[in-house]
């Protein structure tokens, strides 16, 4: 592929901003999107990694169909190959939700759950209420019940926060605390979507059981993964807990959605989470990690974040930003500590992991609070902020209060990411979107990631694939 | 590093149902409740009470408040708090940090910017409960997932491991949750058990290698 031959591809727009329950009407206030720039384009993610499998459905018609119908047809055919005879007929069953369902596969996330609650509705006469459990970031999961008409479609939904009242549980790893209301019924269900956004916690070990050590469970446990285990054995808590007696006289089964950069390449449920999480984890690597690596052979970028996410937790092209973040450090081979206290100058004591020193500026033209990212920011050579309307909605968040005095505010997205490029020499442009399908980058970075994308895969195909793999007792 | 309060809680008297929820959960103890006056138009008996000076900001009352009854308002002036750490014991302080696993530098909040250090010089100024820390420091003042273990850690250092929640009904906190470090035997070694069923996560390389790594970073420093 030519640079001249970028000129064919197409013109994706984003997904619009979405008006929010706390007040913010973010596509009101941030009228220019990075897809507006002069010289901007949607870069295919397939034109990077052509082995990535064709999606059954997606967001956007230009990758595949866009009738949840298909997820309710192939969700249906995994339910029928799942024992539910663990639920007693007429008894309650949580269904869990997870934010990032939402966010990431919209109508999809929500089609997989409306067909399980019918399911399970129909053929153990159960009552199956959905619980969103909370990730980071406090005001979602509102959000998403909104914008999806959940209560309409799936009943008496309820945002489970981890705020909320706790349970202490015994597991083999000592006392730890779990969200009490999610677990409140007899039995559960645990859905999840694949991509693997927090590689760097989790390590694509047991990645299916990780909201057992974070988004089904209080704060205390959620801040033990974080600062009470090393980089490679945060998962052990998830573990421990998925282990529990008390979790798993309530498990039933796993239902999930596989996802590729495009959107979902199909759906998978088991009773036995491990089984399911062996096959998922062969599927993330490989249509995932030659992602990661390509990211990790920018030598030089300035992001630009433009969507709802709050920082690591923006994506584009189906992956978060943290991935082009800590691009520098294969966090998949598992004889790497990649602990941020051995690596680069940006090394540091604690929870906070080293920026690649590829990132010479970061541009945020909208973005949402709720993660500390202070700590980060103070190691870039420049911040932008676009308006001084998102610079005030950020310091007014409870962990950013900062953000300021790191950052310079300019009165537009065309400011700023002009004074990004002047100030740091570098041309190359890559914002995150929530576009699927397309890495929203300008022509110079996409003739980079044109040209190191073969060798990228290449070597994930023949010495890192097998690597990961062995690592992980998967064959 | 101090926390910058930027924004105040407020209550709207008149949807408040005095549900207790915003006062359960509260890492700053700043909401109490009062009994609502005869002439105050609003659902339910007892009303919610907002104490400003110890509001910093952190936004649970309003994420768990089921009636919209909690709107933040921008401070003209935003303030700071912090803990001094120049009058304390400097040798007690860095022993609590060690008996905690931290250095006396390690940003415990980063949302705050808070050291160990700050913490442990909490402890000594009185601090004796996870909430007394966050008035003392501001710590778990932003996205209060990260840092409670270091805090009962820090607490735990000084003997406060049996405390008491404010209110008693409270959620903000229930206690230390266990981690890898309870696990290691005497001999540096984990028990069978933890080594079966842990197998691929190989903790007793974790282990090592996370003790070689520090010893090297020290190393480096000291040469520095």
């Amino acid at each position: 592929m030519n640079t001249l031959a970028l000129d064919r591809f197409v013109k994706i727009p984003p997904p619009p901003f979405k008006q929010l329950l706390n007040g913010d009407k973010p596509a009101e206030l941030i009228p220019e999107r990075s897809a507006d720039l002069p010289g901007m384009m949607a870069l295919p993610v397939r034109e990077l990694i052509p082995h990535m499998p064709k999606p059954i459905w997606s967001q956007n018609a230009e990758f595949g169909e866009t009738d949840p119908e298909v997820i309710r047809q192939a969700t249906r055919k995994k339910l029928e190959n799942i024992d539910w005879s663990k639920i007693k007929e007429g008894r309650r069953v949580h269904l869990i939700a997870n934010p990032h369902g939402f966010s990431l596969m919209g109508e999809g996330y929500v089609a997989m759950l409306e067909e399980i609650q019918a399911y399970v509705t129909e053929h153990r006469k159960a009552d199956v209420r959905v619980k969103i459990a909370e990730s980071m970031g406090p005001l979602a999961n509102p959000d998403w019940i909104k914008t999806f008409r959940l209560q309409e479609r799936l009943g008496d939904i309820v945002n489970i926060s981890q705020i909320g009242p706790g349970k202490k549980i015994d597991t083999v790893l000592g006392d730890q605390y779990v969200c009490k209301k999610l677990f409140t019924a007899p039995y559960f269900i645990h859905t999840h979507v694949t991509e693997p956004r927090e590689t760097y916690f989790h390590r694509m070990v047991d990645r299916l059981l990780k909201p057992f050590g974070m988004s089904y469970v209080r704060l205390e446990t959620r801040s033990a993964y974080h600062f009470g285990f090393g980089p490679r054995t945060g998962q052990m808590i998830a573990k421990a807990v998925f282990e529990s007696a008390f979790i798993q006289q309530r498990y039933v089964a796993s239902v999930v959605l596989n996802t590729v950069s495009e959107g979902v390449a199909s759906v998978d449920a088991d009773n036995d989470l491990y089984a399911l999480d062996k096959r998922m984890t062969k599927e993330i690597l490989w249509n995932y990690g030659p992602l990661m690596r390509l990211l990790g052979a920018i030598d030089e970028v300035i992001p630009i974040l433009d969507g709802h996410g709050c920082f690591v937790y923006n994506f584009g092209g189906g992956i978060s930003f943290s991935n082009l973040l800590y691009a520098d450090t294969d966090f998949l081979d598992l004889d790497n500590l990649a602990l941020s206290a051995t690596s680069g100058k940006f090394g540091r004591d604690g929870l906070t992991m080293g920026n690649t020193e590829a990132l010479k500026a970061v541009v945020i033209n909208y973005m949402a609070g709720g993660v500390p990212i202070v700590p980060y920011l103070n190691d870039m050579q420049s911040v932008h902020i676009a308006t001084e309307i998102e610079a005030r909605l950020l310091e007014n968040d409870p962990s950013l209060s900062y953000i300021r005095d790191c950052s310079i505010v300019h009165n537009g997205l065309s400011e700023a990411v002009a004074a990004a490029q002047d100030m740091t020499g570098c041309e190359n442009l890559f914002a995150f979107d929530y576009t699927p399908g397309v890495f929203r980058v300008n022509a110079p970075m996409a003739k980079i990631l044109l040209d190191a994308a073969p060798a990228a895969v290449e070597t994930v195909r023949t010495t890192l694939m097998p690597k990961w793999l062995r690592q992980r007792n998967i064959h | 590093m101090p926390k910058r309060v930027t924004m105040v809680a407020e209550i709207i008297g008149d949807k408040c149902t005095g549900c207790r929820l915003c006062e359960q959960v509260c890492a700053t103890v700043a909401i109490t409740m009062r009994p609502r006056a005869d002439d105050e138009i609003g659902p339910g008996k007892n009303i919610a009470v907002m104490h400003d000076e110890h509001c910093y900001n952190i936004q649970s009352c309003l994420e768990i408040c089921p009636d919209e009854a909690i709107i933040m308002r921008e401070l003209e002036e935003p303030f700071e708090v912090q803990v001094d750490t120049s009058s304390v014991d400097q040798d007690k302080l860095k022993q609590m940090c060690r008996q905690a696993k931290f250095g006396v530098s390690t940003v415990v909040c980063p949302c705050t910017g808070t050291t160990a250090g700050e913490l442990a010089a909490a402890v000594l100024h009185g601090a004796s409960t996870p909430d007394e820390l966050s008035r003392m420091t501001g710590v778990r003042t932003g996205c209060s997932e990260l840092c409670l273990q270091p805090m009962f850690d820090i607490l735990a250092a000084d003997g406060h491991t049996e405390m008491q929640r404010n209110p008693k009904t409270g959620f903000q906190w229930y206690g230390r949750a266990g981690d890898l470090y309870d696990q290691v035997q005497p001999d540096g070694s984990f028990t069978e058990e933890i080594e079966d069923m842990f197998s691929i996560y190989k903790p007793k390389r974790e282990l090592t290698e996370l003790v070689e790594a520090v010893r090297a970073r020290r190393t480096k420093k000291d040469i520095a």
